[in-house]
């Protein structure tokens, strides 16, 4: 038997990819990432709109980035710089009356005090408290439920648990209450028993669902809204777009030792006597491993590796998996400013809303269900170019817009003429908070869904690989009985958003499973 | 003050619950009193006769959720109480088929499989799946919710119970079981069936009575809630209480009035008298005044607290919660008199699955689209309905060769939407009689002689409900079924235990744990409640004891 030539192979160099290969790179491990696509990062690229002008292709800010990440990878620091500025939130009023968002507390566009400032704060107080709690769990591996005390693992996973308890309890009785009440409840009845149903509301209502196919009254949304403001919730511009950020992981993975071949793809992962013995790419060339790591969705991870190698269950659990994807990109090119109603210039560069109301967000999400595009879409939009002149050139602007549920399936499907169609959705509804902005678009791309997954693989064109919803993560996420990042054969491993704890570009999901590979001996 | 003015205990309201918590108490030994708003009892179980010779179960109108062990308990059948289960069911579809459900597992079967063969073998996992997740809860519906914050030995001990339960189900059942609990219905469905109409004739149980829809996480433990009943020990089995619903009332009634309870009827609770902290009795309507260290209230917990309680006797927090607590008018009803039995072209002659209970539902879609107008304040021009013909299997329902037909329409605004105004008042003869013909023009897809056949029709909104029976919004639950108001939440966090935060003074109602439907089970814990804060759990007779 031959030697195989690395430890480990990444399968994917999307920031998850990249994380795992520099945490088993650091370990000293030899790993080998390989990416399909030209360059690596996955939805955490820039784009390139034209001559000189960069956008921020799918993702186009932070807001989750773990610190244990960004401190173990180096993110940031000389071995791989990374600057980022922190955005205000603004929630776009048509009548002016903006709401602002700023380190979770809320005013007014014209800097005057929020009426509603107080319960605002007392219920992102509690958010937060509540998603420090959760916080906890995401750095680890999930705690399975595979009972017995005879093993050292489940006994440290009882103690996680048994850690979370205890600090739940010291909460004190009122907050613990709340927490088990509001924990799998739906965020418009949450925002809503505090808020009036105004942008305030609305901002976190979309907050909630942005990526996830859901509004904000199905139940789950206050899940998806506390994994949200891990980090606080405040979103962060980096400094050179996203792309900036798969660089920093880039940097960081190959500074650790790994290497990473870009421009082609695995056609499908070796499996020898049930064990992940390498991969074979596309154009042939076959490359030996000791373990592999699939940064893909979790059903495409399992067609890599080929349905015959997992059981029945486990083959049903995977397609029955949600995951239609439902938020759409529009990147467009401005020959200059914008001009938003009433917001000054420090407000205009911020993360701008459109979501005047909680029931807006949920009526928005309505036609999704039925594979149609939203009328009023929920917007998220931001003008990078006003922060980081470098992406923009002779006083044009990039207008990054991220636009909420829009169907992956849609009726009669994704054609050119269905991508004009959303184009002129997105800027019909962008007009009526910033007058005659359509006439400054240049260049104008769209990423439905369809092109999401065309594009990065992610199935269903899905953010986060694989809905968050309350049934697929923790312990059953991807699926029941294969949470601990090993995905069947022994030596695969699952490292990406579908993996706990899930989407974001925290790090984490990539982190994890390196340490868990780690930790099973597989090396 | 005379003697005859002071109870043991008085129970406001004479709906199934209350009576169910006055029987128990009157047979431990205490001398019980129950008040009644209306004229009769029963609140949302009961017959009426409001079309001359017909009965109308006109609120609730088929019974499974009823438990057994206080049937026995209370010896209901004694007091005359008869339910006779009734089989099978169907949906028609525009194109004039139907799926049929039946009982016998080989016929239904081959009726699945007239659809679509692969379902036929998804039945088999489905129903596995939904038997299992039964038998997992049943044993919590006559159990005190535990109190996780609390350190006490008996919440330790439900707490244990409850780990117990789920440990019992195996490492693989469980991971199913926490996923099966956050689902939507619609999700759970499209991962077994292929077959739209199949799909959407399971698909009801899971909405009816919510303000969900069938794609709405959370609905596929609704469909739960409605399954986990029995008639007979066949669980899921549904049946018609002999004479309408109000058998049910009755058969409590005559219990109680045997075990010494006196029922006054004609006026309501004005308010709850509390003195000190403590509840000393309530003040009637009428002005008429009992008193009793303990009260009891089968109202809901919105109205119990925040209509007929002092405020100042009540912390913010707790009135804060209740304001929170969700209960939302989602369903009406028509109780139609029919002059002969409809036909049914699609069907056989004389089916015996139109002796169930019958749809015109094709897709999840449809539902999820009727869901969409009802959160908008507007009944669905493609309404979902679950319609009997009671007296086919009841003939006391309607005199000879006639029928009664009762359809319950998910969904109803309570406030309803007119020129951008929500309100529950927008509900008068007008809307009433278009909600009316809307369901009529969809009835006459399965029979098109409906109308022709109809001699009397009560429509019923979720206002109506409300302003008759007093059910806030019409709810058929006194509270949506939502995680986050069941078990220990339900209907407030810290007072999961009947209790609430006036001494002496109990939830016996729905809006407590394990929540709604003609079910007693929170009627008959409560009053297991009762008496072992009293010192005289003794007294208990029964499954409890």
């Amino acid at each position: 038997m031959t030697t195989p030539t690395y430890d480990a192979i990444v399968i994917g160099a999307g920031h998850n990819g990249l994380a795992a290969a520099a945490t088993l790179a650091s370990k000293g491990k030899s790993v080998c990432v390989i990416e399909k696509n030209a360059t690596a990062g996955g939805m955490a690229r820039n784009t390139t709109l034209a001559i000189g002008i960069q956008a921020p292709e799918i993702a186009h800010l932070l807001y989750n980035l773990h610190p244990k990440v960004k401190k173990e990878l180096g993110l940031g620091s000389a071995r791989a710089p990374l600057e980022v500025r922190d955005l205000p939130a603004v929630s776009l009023s048509e009548n002016g009356n903006h709401a602002v968002i700023r380190n979770g507390k809320a005013e007014l566009a014209d800097g005057g005090p929020h009426p509603e400032a107080a319960p605002f704060a007392e219920l992102m107080r509690r958010l937060t408290l509540f998603a420090g709690l959760l916080g906890q769990l995401s750095t680890k591996s999930p705690p399975s439920l595979e009972g017995g005390l005879t093993s050292l693992d489940a006994l440290t996973e009882l103690a996680g648990l048994a850690k979370l308890g205890l600090d739940l309890k010291r909460m004190g009785k009122r907050d613990m209450r709340e927490f088990l009440r509001v924990l799998l409840s739906n965020a418009y009845d949450l925002i809503l028993d505090d808020l009036e149903d105004g942008p305030l509301a609305g901002a976190l209502a979309a907050d909630a669902v942005r990526g996830a196919y859901a509004g904000p009254r199905s139940l789950g949304t206050v899940f998806t809204l506390m994994y949200r403001l891990g980090q606080g919730g405040g979103a962060q511009l980096p400094l050179g777009g996203m792309g900036a950020v798969a660089a920093a992981f880039e940097t960081a993975a190959r500074a650790a030792g790994a290497e990473i071949r870009t421009g082609t793809g695995v056609a499908r992962v070796r499996i020898e006597n049930d064990r992940a013995a390498g991969v074979v790419l596309e154009d042939g060339t076959e490359i030996s491993a000791r373990a592999v790591l699939s940064n893909t969705g979790p059903m495409p991870a399992m067609m890599l590796a080929g349905a015959g190698h997992y059981d029945v269950e486990a083959v049903r659990r995977m397609r029955n998996q949600r995951c239609k994807g439902a938020a759409a990109k529009v990147n467009l090119v401005l020959s200059t400013a914008p001009v938003f109603t009433g917001l000054n210039p420090e407000l205009m560069a911020g993360r701008l809303l459109i979501a005047p109301n909680a029931t807006y967000v949920e009526r928005a999400f309505n036609p999704a269900k039925y594979g149609e595009l939203p009328k009023n879409p929920v917007i998220e939009a931001v003008i990078p170019s006003l922060t980081d002149p470098a992406l923009a050139r002779g006083g044009q602007h990039v207008l990054s817009v991220v636009v909420s549920s829009v169907p992956y399936a849609l009726e009669g499907g994704w054609d050119e003429a269905a991508r004009e169609e959303l184009a002129a959705i997105t800027l019909e509804t962008l007009e009526n908070y910033a007058p005659g902005i359509s006439a400054l678009v240049t260049e104008c791309q769209v990423l439905s869904p369809a092109c999401i997954e065309a594009r990065t693989g992610a199935p269903g064109g899905h953010w986060h690989h694989a809905e968050m919803g309350v049934d697929q993560i923790l312990t059953v996420r991807p699926a029941n009985g294969m949470a601990h990042y090993r995905f069947g054969p022994e030596g695969y491993y699952l490292c990406g958003a579908g993996a706990h704890p899930g989407g974001d570009v925290t790090g984490l999901a990539g982190r994890n499973s390196a340490l868990q590979l780690l930790k099973d001996r597989v090396l | 003050m005379g003697q005859h003015d002071r109870y043991d205990a008085i129970v406001a309201g004479a709906g199934h619950n209350g009576l169910t918590a006055a029987c128990y108490l009157a047979k431990a030994g205490l001398k019980v009193l129950v008040v009644e708003k209306n004229d009769w009892i029963g609140g949302a179980a009961v017959s009426r006769s409001l079309h001359e010779g017909w009965t109308y179960s006109n609120c609730s109108y088929v019974c499974s959720l009823l438990r057994r062990e206080i049937v026995r308990d209370l010896e209901l059948p004694k007091y005359g109480l008869q339910v006779i289960p009734y089989e099978g069911g169907a949906s028609f579809s525009r194109d004039g088929d139907y799926f049929a459900y039946m009982s016998d597992h080989d016929a239904l079967r081959r009726e699945i499989s007239r659809h679509s063969a692969q379902d036929a073998d998804a039945y088999d996992r489905f129903s596995q799946t939904v038997i299992r997740q039964c038998r997992f809860i049943r044993p919590f519906l006559l159990r005190n919710a535990p109190d996780p914050t609390s350190l006490k030995p008996r919440d330790i001990g439900e707490l244990l119970f409850l780990v117990k339960q789920a440990h019992g189900l195996g490492k693989k059942e469980l991971g199913e079981t926490l996923r099966f609990w956050s689902m939507s219905i619609g999700d759970f469905l499209d991962e077994h069936f292929e077959n739209n109409l199949i799909k959407a004739h399971i698909a009801g149980a899971g909405i009816i009575g919510t303000g969900l829809g069938v794609y709405s996480p959370g609905t596929a433990y609704v469909l739960l809630h409605h399954y986990m009943g029995d008639v007979d020990g066949a669980i899921g089995a549904w049946g018609f209480a002999r004479g309408g619903m109000g058998a049910i009332s009755n058969a409590l009634g005559a219990c109680f009035e045997e075990a010494g309870g006196t029922i006054v009827t004609g006026s309501g609770v004005d308010r709850f008298l509390v003195s000190n902290g403590r509840v000393t009795g309530v003040a009637l309507d009428n002005g008429d005044e009992y008193h009793a260290p303990i009260v009891a209230s089968n109202m809901d917990v919105k109205r119990t607290f925040l209509q007929h309680t002092g405020q100042q006797h009540l912390p913010g927090d707790f009135v804060k919660a209740v304001k929170r607590f969700k209960i939302r008018g989602s369903s009406g009803k028509l109780n139609i008199a029919l002059d002969a039995l409809p036909e049914f072209p699609a069907a056989p002659k004389g089916a015996p699955f139109l002796r169930g209970d019958l749809h015109c539902a094709e897709s999840l879609n449809e539902l999820e689209r009727a869901y969409d107008d009802w959160k908008e304040g507007r009944w669905s021009q493609n309404p979902y309905f679950d319609m009997l013909i009671p007296s086919q299997i009841d003939p006391t329902m309607a005199p000879p060769g006639k029928h009664m037909m009762t359809v319950f329409v998910q969904y109803a605004p309570y406030d309803l939407e007119v020129g951008g105004v929500r309100a529950g008042t927008n509900w008068n003869g007008q809307t009433r009689g278009a909600f009316a013909d809307c369901v009529f023009d969809k009835l006459e897809q399965a029979c098109p002689d409906i109308r022709s056949k109809t001699v009397h029709a009560e429509v019923r909104t979720p206002w109506d409900i409300e302003q008759e029976v007093g059910l806030t919004e019409g709810n058929i639950f006194q509270g949506e079924l939502t995680f986050d108001q069941l078990l220990f939440n339900r209907p407030v966090p810290g007072y999961a235990q009947y209790d609430t935060p006036i001494n002496g003074m109990y939830i016996v109602g729905s809006s407590a744990h394990p929540g709604g439907g003609v079910m007693a089970a929170p009627g008959a814990n409560a009053a297991r409640e009762i008496l072992r804060n009293i010192g005289r759990g003794g007294n208990m007779t029964g499954y409890a004891a």
